[in-house]
């Protein structure tokens, strides 16, 4: 029993100093980043047809690219360590570390938006992806005010 | 279109979409009634509090005259001659035309009455002084309807005055000197905002990297071509207004900016 304890203790010392390995930071900003571009990427054909600007409106294509936006909003946000203040080739603001309650609300937020955006396109809901998406959409453009340089 | 002594209350509303109005003059809590006043504008000189506009009596533009609302936008007064903070665009709206002055004020007039007290502003004790404003008007302001180009396409002429006069998009977009004056020989080049955040150069330095149907459709979606979201201060000026105006004065509006002289960025 001791064996497989200090076995499971070994185990978990390895994998969760593997976990918290410091990344470097302007590895870490290439990944937010990445992660950034892809939300885009998801939300833009979302946005497009659920406005009408893009016609016809696909409900598997929103369906999909819904579902893939839920999982993506969920990875950027480590990649906003302190660490990576102060590193070139990013639009971060400084106002992201000094105001980090409301960033941090932002991202919940976003999150929460693009859950309910995910349910209904799954639910092939056209009428609620069009009153839904406006929500997404403005969260994160309530971040990129004063979070991201212009 | 009819030719009336009155304003037109329909053309009023297409002119105060593509003046913005709301945003100023509607608050931001979700129940909050379209033009009955309650936004909140921080700027370096204290709080403002967008009144309200609907015409109450009381508690809105209700007893003014045609006469006092176009004294208003043009020279930036009120009906008993005190001065406006220019926190109120009339260095912009100045230049709106007589014709659609008559229009807006016929919607305004058109609006159901809301009886919402408008908030004091919240400023700091020396700019409470509006006598101030004499100085500050006749240092920064000018007044008088816009004057198209008679060398510019009609086109950059309409995007000229949808720029100028009705959007007010230099407010945001050109840089002020510490006493909040415009710097008209950086006009539309970008401003600093607070914590090194900023407002974008429309000149052509920044503008060249779009191509007419990527700014077409940012200015009617509030995306970019790639789906990257725009900042929610523009974001709401394009749902509120870029987004309302017709393909043909979006047209007008890219071309006046692709014939602006390119200016460099304000620096870091």
């Amino acid at each position: 029993m001791k064996k497989i304890m200090l076995a499971a203790g070994l185990m978990l010392a390895v994998t969760g100093g593997a976990a918290m390995a410091q990344v470097k930071p302007d590895v870490l900003v290439k990944q937010r980043q990445a992660v950034m571009t892809l939300q885009s990427k998801y939300f833009g054909p979302i946005a497009g047809m659920a406005s009408g600007k893009v016609s016809p409106y696909n409900a598997d294509v929103v369906a999909r690219n819904a579902t893939y936006l839920e999982n993506l909003t969920q990875m950027a946000w480590d990649g906003f360590h302190e660490n990576t203040q102060g590193q070139q080739n990013t639009k971060a603001l400084p106002l992201i570390w000094s105001q980090k309650a409301k960033f941090d609300d932002l991202a919940q937020r976003l999150q929460a938006e693009t859950a309910k955006l995910g349910a209904l396109a799954r639910a092939r809901d056209e009428a609620g992806v069009k009153a839904q998406w406006g929500a997404v959409g403005k969260v994160c453009g309530a971040c990129h005010d004063g979070f991201r340089a212009k | 279109m009819q030719c009336l002594a009155q304003g037109d209350a329909k053309r009023g509303e297409y002119l105060a979409n593509a003046a913005g109005c709301l945003g100023c003059h509607t608050g931001t809590q979700k129940d909050a009634v379209p033009y009955a006043g309650g936004r909140a504008l921080k700027t370096p000189f204290g709080t403002f509090y967008g009144p309200n506009i609907t015409p109450h009596r009381e508690a809105g533009p209700g007893r003014w005259s045609e006469a006092d609302f176009i004294r208003a936008m043009r020279e930036g007064r009120r009906p008993d001659g005190a001065n406006y903070y220019p926190v109120f665009p009339y260095p912009s709206f100045t230049r709106i035309a007589d014709a659609d002055l008559r229009d807006l004020w016929a919607y305004l007039r058109s609006l159901p009455q809301v009886n919402r007290a408008s908030e004091p502003h919240e400023l700091g004790f020396f700019f409470r002084w509006r006598l101030l404003l004499w100085p500050w008007k006749w240092l920064f302001f000018t007044s008088g309807a816009f004057q198209p180009d008679p060398k510019a396409t009609a086109a950059v002429n309409r995007g000229a005055y949808l720029v100028q006069a009705l959007g007010h998009c230099g407010e945001c977009h050109t840089p002020r000197n510490f006493l909040g004056g415009a710097k008209q020989g950086r006009f539309l080049a970008g401003a600093r905002l607070a914590d090194r955040d900023r407002s974008p150069n429309l000149t052509p330095t920044r503008l060249k990297k779009w191509d007419d149907k990527d700014l077409a459709y940012f200015l009617s979606s509030g995306l970019t071509p790639e789906g990257d979201v725009a900042a929610e201060t523009m974001g709401e000026v394009i749902r509120n207004s870029t987004g309302k105006l017709t393909p043909q004065d979006l047209t007008a509006l890219i071309a006046y900016l692709r014939s602006l002289s390119p200016l460099p960025d304000e620096p870091k």
